[in-house]
């Protein structure tokens, strides 16, 4: 058998690869794999992907599937269905279709895909991803020369001043017409602006030099920050003005940054209540490529579930408030240096281990991984009973770590007050079930509706701000992953920004965005007749 | 303990399938449908009631406790039909148009239950001419209207000016859900208004014996 002979053009130059042997009959995207030009097949090869695409210049190939022969022409062919037929061949290859990057951890989100380096806006040097949250918005500032992360900035969202949560923001906007130009200036011009300059200040860029920026979040934060009317999101049937992908002049959405071209993008969304920032998480976990059962869990103010099983995508939203976030609660604060991550307990006589968020002298108070540590140790051990009531014979020997107050009892964890007394008192952990059983009762009805049992599923991605450290074990233990394995779950962090990160650096995953977008059904949960008892039901701890 | 006695002390615990196997137990021990609910499910009622006013116990265990006097209710209801046993007064209640939350407003209804209320719940997401022609059907002596989402009390000001015009029998409104207050209580006009469900179910007792 002659050799066959690959013209490859690719971004960088020309290359000649002379294939031969058992090799030819591998799938083509195989064989440039083999060569040293590993594509882009964030699928698997299983053909329902575009990042192995490639375009034929001259020549034939022989479609995988049925051995057709295709001509050389316009349409891209996706080269992981396509193998050499005996033929020399002239291939290009775009830059979205090379693999530049494989999964990896970035800052704090976790990315399963590989990905290309095809920036967003062609011919621009920096630009910044962006996960606008209703409590926190988080910035990434990338070289979209090599894809690095060369600053990162995070702060509260300046519109919580009008409304902690969308709700009470999209109110605002049907009560009074000045709100939504104070709303978007609030998150552009008082929140964005001034972490984009942070950013760039970590590394010398000046803004005027950052071209892009690829914009994730919830429905609403995306109608703001776009200052689009989001009142008839506010009442059923809850209809968002626009969920497509939208592009902006950075002026037009009052942000300063970059000169004429440059470009702000939104990411695509698939419903009102479940937004931009899940399809982008459901990009960066590589979900939608899997072949399933998997299930994406979004830990925030407003929870979201989705589901793959199948070639269905199902999706909904379900309330589980702040706890988890720290927010509301006596010494709750967010997953920030100095915070108490972890926890571990003993009794006889009671004693609390802390972990703390990098160097700090004295902790700042307990984040959600510490609270998921504390349901699950406190109930092994006693401490707590079934209902989140401190034990009685627990409290009479825990002495003055134990103290009544007009909200039930409070436990002191920290031994010395004198460096500020770490609480948790009884109605904290009111709040924490009623988060934990939003969560619980939003995924067993999801699964109930698509006759599935946790043990179905293949892989759970976990995100949210837990931050990396959260113990599965504990999270399975006091039934906020009820009835799942450790083994199942992936602790993916916020992947919302990750999903912004990957567009940015690699435009040709926004039409895949778009297509699960369109593709997810969402599932009202509230008209779900199961869902108020499977509430109930984890109202309490195992 | 007697079957009454632990029935009561199994609804404060919020367990529901003792709640549920106790009311058919004392139903088989020859008790009176309503005496059980006297004597047990109304005490129960009250004393959760109590307890979350003095901050003994918060939601997650009134919506247990709840759940469970729903449970024994189940039990006893047929028993009560077939008895003739009615109570006094007559309750509708429903979630505004635009809004399709209801475990505040579920809660509600089994306080008022606890308190002797016959009650029509209309859902969720209930238009205003639904609750004119269900008060027009069921003749209540009071009217619960909830909402949970701030954006959704437009609809609540629009239902209580339909059910206050013309075309529509008198009735006690009360109003209530998170972003609900006193003071908006009393522009719109409603008659009143609780803060939560405990004391939802002594100001519609109020309400109706002051009529």
């Amino acid at each position: 058998m002659t050799a066959e002979h690959i013209g490859l053009q690719t971004p960088d130059g020309r290359h000649e690869l002379a294939v031969a042997g058992a090799e030819a009959s591998l799938p083509l995207s195989e064989v440039l794999r083999l060569r040293g030009f590993p594509l882009n097949t964030r699928c698997g090869g299983r053909g329902l992907c575009g990042g192995c695409e490639i375009e034929l210049r001259a020549g034939s190939l022989g479609r995988a599937a049925d051995g057709a022969r295709v001509a050389a022409g316009a349409a891209r062919l996706r080269s992981c269905q396509m193998r050499l037929r005996g033929e020399d061949v002239e291939i290009a290859l775009p830059a979205g279709s090379l693999l530049r990057h494989d999964p990896a951890v970035v800052a704090e989100f976790r990315i399963n895909i590989p990905w290309a380096r095809d920036p967003l806006v062609p011919g621009v040097r920096y630009g910044a991803a962006v996960d606008v949250g209703t409590t926190t918005v988080a910035l990434l500032l990338c070289d979209l020369g090599t894809g690095a992360v060369v600053g990162d900035a995070s702060s509260f969202n300046a519109q919580i001043r009008f409304g902690e949560d969308v709700i009470t923001r999209i109110q605002r906007c049907s009560a009074d017409p000045e709100a939504l130009g104070q709303l978007q200036r609030a998150v552009a011009a008082e929140t964005i602006t001034p972490l984009l300059r942070e950013a760039c200040g970590q590394c010398g860029v000046a803004p005027g030099d950052v071209g892009a920026m690829a914009v994730a979040g919830n429905t609403t934060m995306l109608h703001l920050l776009a200052g689009v009317d989001p009142t008839p999101m506010g009442v059923h049937p809850f209809r968002p003005a626009f969920l497509g992908h939208r592009t902006y002049s950075p002026r037009d959405v009052g942000l300063a940054f970059g000169g004429s071209a440059a470009q702000v993008h939104l990411l695509p969304g698939p419903a009102a209540y479940v937004g931009a920032d899940l399809a982008a998480g459901m990009v960066a976990t590589g979900m939608i490529y899997d072949e399933g059962p998997a299930l994406l869990i979004d830990v925030g103010t407003n929870g979201e579930i989705i589901a793959k099983v199948g070639d269905r995508l199902v999706g909904c939203a379900t309330a589980a408030g702040p706890a988890f976030e720290g927010s509301g609660l006596t010494s709750g604060t967010r997953a920030v240096r100095g915070a108490i991550e972890r926890i571990r307990l003993r009794t006889g006589p009671f004693a609390a281990e802390l972990g703390l968020i990098g160097a700090a002298d004295r902790p700042l108070g307990i984040c959600g991984s510490a609270y998921v540590d504390f349901l699950w140790e406190a109930r092994r051990l006693g401490i707590l009973q079934a209902n989140g009531r401190f034990d009685g014979a627990f409290c009479s020997r825990a002495g003055d770590a134990i103290e009544a107050g007009t909200y039930g009892r409070r436990l002191r964890l920290n031994a010395s007050a004198s460096t500020g007394a770490i609480w948790i008192s009884e109605l904290d952990i009111a709040r924490l079930l009623q988060a934990k059983a939003a969560i619980a009762a939003g995924t067993s009805t999801l699964l109930h509706l698509l006759g599935k049992a946790p043990a179905d599923f293949r892989r759970i991605y976990l995100a949210g701000g837990f931050g990396f450290h959260l113990s599965l074990e504990h999270a399975i233990g006091c039934g906020l992953l009820a009835g799942f394995g450790a083994g199942q779950v992936q602790v993916v962090g916020n992947t919302s920004l990750g999903g912004a990160y990957l567009v940015l650096n690699d435009r040709s995953l926004l039409g895949e965005m778009a297509g699960a977008c369109r593709a997810m059904e969402a599932v009202e949960l509230n008209l779900q007749p199961g869902f108020e008892d499977a509430y109930i039901d984890n109202l309490v701890l195992p | 303990m007697t079957t009454l006695e632990q029935l009561y002390q199994a609804v404060i615990d919020g367990k529901n399938k003792d709640a549920r196997a106790l009311a058919q137990r004392a139903l088989d021990e020859g008790a009176n449908p309503g005496d059980i609910v006297d004597k047990a499910l109304v005490p129960a009622m009250a004393a959760v009631g109590e307890r979350f006013k003095s901050n003994e116990i918060f939601v997650p265990e009134m919506l247990v406790a709840a759940r469970a006097m729903k449970e024994a209710m189940g039990v006893l209801e047929p028993r009560l039909v077939a008895a003739g046993i009615t109570p006094k007064y007559t309750a509708l209640i429903g979630t505004v148009q635009g809004d399709l939350h209801d475990i505040g407003k579920n809660l509600v209804a089994v306080m008022w239950r606890g308190s002797n209320f016959r009650v029509i719940d209309l859902g969720s997401n209930v238009p205003a001419t639904k609750f004119v022609s269900a008060i027009n059907e069921h003749r209540p002596h009071l009217v619960g209207l909830s909402a949970l989402l701030t954006t959704t009390m437009p609809a609540m000001v629009e239902t209580v000016r339909a059910i206050r015009s013309a075309g529509c029998p008198p009735v006690k409104i009360m109003v209530g859900g998170a972003p609900i207050s006193q003071q908006f209580a009393d522009e719109v006009g409603a008659d009143g208004f609780a803060p939560d469900a405990a004391s939802a179910a002594e100001k519609a007792r109020a309400l109706v014996e002051s009529a």
